[in-house]
């Protein structure tokens, strides 16, 4: 073909122009960060940690750094066994209504977050939770669980049927199956279950921003640092939310994709 | 009179509203390698299944050593199968597969370690102890399966066409392997097959089944040279199965009319289940026809004309027609066939003797 060569080279620079589109507002910011002037602004000013040494030492910051861990590692451990268990059901048995099942387990991400979230801020004050850290770990949990059931199911589904049966083939009782088997293959999409529903309870606004009350999470105090000044800290507060939240999603990826599935 | 170790009673399992096995009856004897035969679909692995505990029929009883085991869940079980895909646990290395089954009874860590490398050994594959399963090639994966089934010292191993994904080599080499354990064992294995070559190969007994019903428990000898049915004679593949009416019966010989002319029996048992008139099929195994360039006027001769060969290693089938199309299969050696110079459409003789020309029972045919 004789267009080859430009065809290559125009989607390289598509390609070249996403990853700009994508990064270069996170670069800025992690740049920003390290910059000693007060405004953004170009040229830059020297080098500092000046505005993580803010950071480090407003207690604001440090609460909700640590509600925001809280919640992520309660809603992340409640949504991957949820997970877990809904994407069993569908792997081990068939069921009148299952496509019903499966759909309504799918449903949360579709609803708009805003919806979803006046909603659970309505119920919460209905039943007393309103404001406290269970709100929002029970909120992040429903968020995040059919996120982890897809992860669990997409693992499930290259098990060989057999495998389990085998186990109760050689004395394996259910439980035992469960413990020795199923488990145990399914293990690398567990852990990346884990750190991705992790990822989405630590960088969740809009739910937070409305059910979390006094326990107030990362995102939601960056919002209210956003809407009293402009201060860089911002950037500080959020390069790390994004260097742990990436590293979450890196290592959700490495176990979903490097464990290559063994079948015999 | 003692019942043997497997006894299968009126055993029937249906799956919604299909029927896979209809009502089937029949015993396994310790220490026997049974082989249970048939095309996809026939009820053979259902049956297996309900062996295994991972089907429960849907009426009749199942008994092992004289005690139902209906309601037997899988796990309390000591029959473990050999599973087509083998099933091998990908997330284990070797021995920690050929452990599992001793794991799951409870026996600790450091004999369950010597009695898993006694079976790597017996299996040859002791050096693979400490590999992941996805490195060992298919023959090695046969051989970790099989000790993992064996290591807790079973009475009945069940063995689902465990073959099946092997190289022709390796499956000629494994069913001695098989062969060889059984007897040494003395267990009994029950074995599941589409393939006859596997079955009469390895079996003391043979179990024919098709659409869910026993066409004929026998040795493959048996099997093969009286076959119950015509199914069992057509599945058996190289046989000339021949429709005619009886013309003539003398005491031992049955004279009958078939397209390919006067054809003459004989019945071992003086059968007088086939009156003058009758209508029978005759079965004439491929392999006892005798060709000649000449005529030899013996009895059961007829000129046939060569259509086509099919070469299976050191044997070969050769087709033939008769002047009004009728086929006819004979099975001979290579070498036999270079001799007799065969050419397309050359013109030979065909003869056999009545005494391999075998009569299906009555009450089957059609």
């Amino acid at each position: 073909m004789v267009n080859d060569k430009s065809i290559v080279w125009l989607l390289r620079v598509y390609l070249l122009l996403v990853f700009v589109f994508i990064f270069l507002p996170i670069i800025t910011s992690v740049v920003f960060s390290f910059n000693s002037d007060r405004f953004p602004s170009l040229p830059l000013g020297h080098f500092t940690w000046h505005w993580y040494d803010k950071v480090y030492n407003d207690p604001d910051t440090w609460d909700a750094i640590k509600t925001s861990i809280i919640v992520a590692l309660s809603a992340s451990t409640l949504a991957t066994i949820i997970g877990f268990c809904t994407a069993y059901t569908d792997f081990r048995y068939n069921f009148r209504f299952k496509n019903a099942y499966l759909a309504l387990a799918l449903l949360p991400p579709t609803i708009p977050l805003i919806i979803l979230a006046l909603a659970m801020l309505a119920w919460f004050s209905k039943i007393g939770l309103s404001g406290q850290i269970w709100a929002l770990i029970i909120a992040h949990t429903v968020l995040g669980a059919p996120f982890a059931m897809a992860i669990i199911r997409l693992r499930l589904q290259q098990m060989d049927k057999d495998l389990e049966s085998a186990a109760w083939n050689l004395g394996a009782s259910e439980w035992a199956t469960m413990r020795h088997v199923i488990i145990p293959f399914a293990l690398p999409s567990i852990i990346s279950a884990l750190c991705l529903t992790m990822a989405v309870s630590f960088d969740e606004f809009a739910i937070a921003w409305f059910v979390s009350g006094l326990n107030k999470s990362v995102p939601v105090v960056i919002l209210e640092i956003l809407q009293g000044n402009v201060d860089p800290q911002i950037n500080a507060i959020g390069s790390f939310v994004f260097a742990i939240t990436m590293t979450l999603v890196v290592i959700a990826q490495l176990f979903l994709f490097t464990k290559k599935p063994t079948n015999n | 009179m003692s019942e043997g170790q497997i006894v299968l009673e009126n055993v029937t399992k249906n799956f919604g509203g299909t029927v896979a096995v209809e009502p089937i009856n029949f015993e396994i004897k310790a220490g026997e390698f049974l082989a249970i035969m048939g095309s996809s679909g026939c009820g053979k692995t259902t049956t297996l299944r309900m062996l295994a505990g991972l089907e429960t029929p849907s009426s009749g009883e199942i008994r092992l050593n004289g005690e139902r085991m209906n309601e037997l869940k899988a796990h309390e079980r000591e029959t473990p199968l050999v599973w087509q895909t083998l099933a091998l646990f990908p997330f284990l290395n070797v021995i920690e597969n050929v452990e599992f089954g001793l794991k799951m009874r409870g026996v600790e860590k450091p004999e369950r370690t010597e009695r898993a490398l006694k079976w790597l050994k017996r299996m040859e594959i002791e050096q693979f102890a400490n590999r992941s399963i996805d490195q060992l090639s298919g023959g090695q994966r046969q051989r970790v399966a099989l000790a993992r089934a064996l290591v807790t010292e079973p009475p009945v191993l069940l063995l689902d066409e465990p073959l099946s994904a092997l190289d022709a080599n390796l499956v000629v080499r494994m069913q001695s392997v098989l062969t060889r354990l059984q007897k040494e064992l003395g267990i009994t294995f029950v074995y599941v097959t589409h393939s006859q070559s596997e079955a009469f190969a390895m079996a003391d007994r043979v179990v024919i089944m098709s659409a869910g019903v026993i066409e004929q428990i026998g040795s493959p000898r048996e099997i093969y040279r009286s076959p119950a049915s015509r199914f069992v004679a057509e599945f058996v593949g190289t046989n000339n199965i021949i429709s005619g009416t009886v013309n003539e019966r003398e005491k031992h010989t049955i004279t009958c009319d078939t397209a390919l002319g006067t054809i003459k029996s004989k019945l071992d048992d003086g059968n007088t289940t086939h009156p003058i008139g009758s209508s029978v099929e005759l079965v004439i195994s491929a392999d006892m026809i005798e060709l000649s360039q000449e005529e030899t006027f013996s009895e059961n001769e007829i000129q046939i004309q060569f259509v086509g060969e099919e070469f299976t290693g050191s044997v070969v089938t050769l087709y033939f027609e008769d002047a009004n199309k009728n086929e006819l299969l004979v099975q001979k050696q290579q070498r036999d066939i270079e001799l007799l110079k065969l050419t397309y459409g050359s013109k030979i003789y065909a003869h056999w003797n009545s005494i391999d020309v075998f009569c299906l029972p009555n009450a089957k045919t059609g």
